[in-house]
């Protein structure tokens, strides 16, 4: 155990979580696969924004945020369909279909934005939710998003990759090539671990946090040890409670 | 077994219900009262890994909204009769 500091006081936090909270933001403010470090920290910039955006609270209130036209609220120079995406998956991800993902990617209403690119969005949104929400739980104000890192995107897209799972194209363990980056054996295999395996950083990037903000995968069921200083139910009923908020019944 | 059977059969599963409202819903005074209820009753240790936990669940529903990813068969098999008692699958995207 280490210790954090919140409004002046001192208290415990393993130091495996706070290690991986580092390396979150470190590698938030790298480049990814498709976006660079200055990108993927303006997408994090936007998602923190969206919360305000009127055409979103518009969307959020309509029977179906697809009969809402507008324009965001935002400053951001990312492309049209990014501030989109960022937006949607920010506010009124519960709602999103497959349909409003492929006319994202197939420039229907704007300039098309890649699968991949929106992939890498959901990867840094996710780890982004993660440590603001922590920050939030704790009683500490939103860190300040660092300094990107400057250099590319790496751009390899997983040539084995398939849409046959998801809305999107997701990479199948039997299908991952030697040059693709490859989670699975640290992390599992199930469905929520394929969601952005097209970008197979992104998969690394947030279950490298997920696991010590919640648990590894074989710890899960392991009903005979405590890994946490809250029980299993107390975590299960935690996690229960927090996805039916947000809508999510996967 | 009700929602508040559910909550009332784990340990503070009240307070830690209360914690998990008051983050989702923002608003300062009640997060505090719910941050010093866990703190008291449960630890310092054990009110930061509850936090982590809504951190992860909060987080984790981007992947699975934003991707659209489907249950996994188990879990299909086991909510069955749940998902047809509630007719959740009429509101599929």
């Amino acid at each position: 155990m280490t210790e954090i500091e919140v409004a002046g006081e001192m208290l415990p936090i393993r130091e495996s979580l706070l290690r991986e909270v580092e390396v979150a933001w470190e590698r938030l403010a790298s480049p990814g696969t498709w976006w660079t470090g200055a990108e993927r920290l303006a997408i994090a910039a936007e998602a923190r924004r969206a919360g305000d955006c009127g055409l979103c609270r518009e969307r959020r209130a309509a029977l179906s945020p697809y009969t809402v036209a507008g324009a965001h609220d935002s400053t951001s120079e990312l492309p049209p369909a990014a501030i989109e995406a960022i937006h949607r998956i920010v506010t009124d991800a519960g709602r999103i279909t497959e349909r409003w993902i492929l006319s994202l990617v197939e420039g229907a209403e704007m300039p098309a934005l890649e699968e991949t690119e929106y992939v890498e969005i959901i990867g840094v949104i996710a780890v982004l939710t993660g440590l603001d929400k922590l920050h939030q739980g704790l009683g500490l104000p939103p860190r300040e998003l660092p300094a990107p890192v400057p250099g590319e995107p790496s751009r390899q897209r997983p040539a084995g990759a398939k849409r046959n799972l998801a809305y999107v194209a997701t990479l199948a363990p039997e299908d991952v090539g030697p040059d693709d980056p490859n989670p699975y054996p640290v992390h599992g295999d199930k469905n929520i671990h394929r969601g952005v395996s097209l970008v197979p950083q992104e998969v690394f990037n947030f279950f490298d946090l997920d696991v010590e903000l919640y648990m590894k995968d074989h710890e899960i069921r392991d009903f005979e040890h405590d890994f946490r200083a809250i029980s299993h139910a107390q975590i299960e009923l935690i996690a229960g409670r927090t996805s039916a908020l947000n809508g999510c019944y996967y | 077994m009700t929602d508040e059977a559910a909550v009332n059969s784990v340990p503070h599963g009240e307070i830690l219900m209360a914690l998990v409202g008051a983050v989702h819903g923002g608003d300062a005074s009640e997060m505090a009262a719910a941050r010093r209820a866990v703190r008291d009753s449960m630890g310092d240790a054990a009110f930061v890994d509850a936090c982590a936990t809504i951190a992860s669940f909060s987080a984790v529903v981007k992947i699975a909204d934003g991707a659209g990813i489907p249950l996994e068969d188990f879990k299909e098999e086991a909510t069955r009769d749940m998902r047809a008692e509630l007719a959740i699958n009429d509101f599929q995207s």
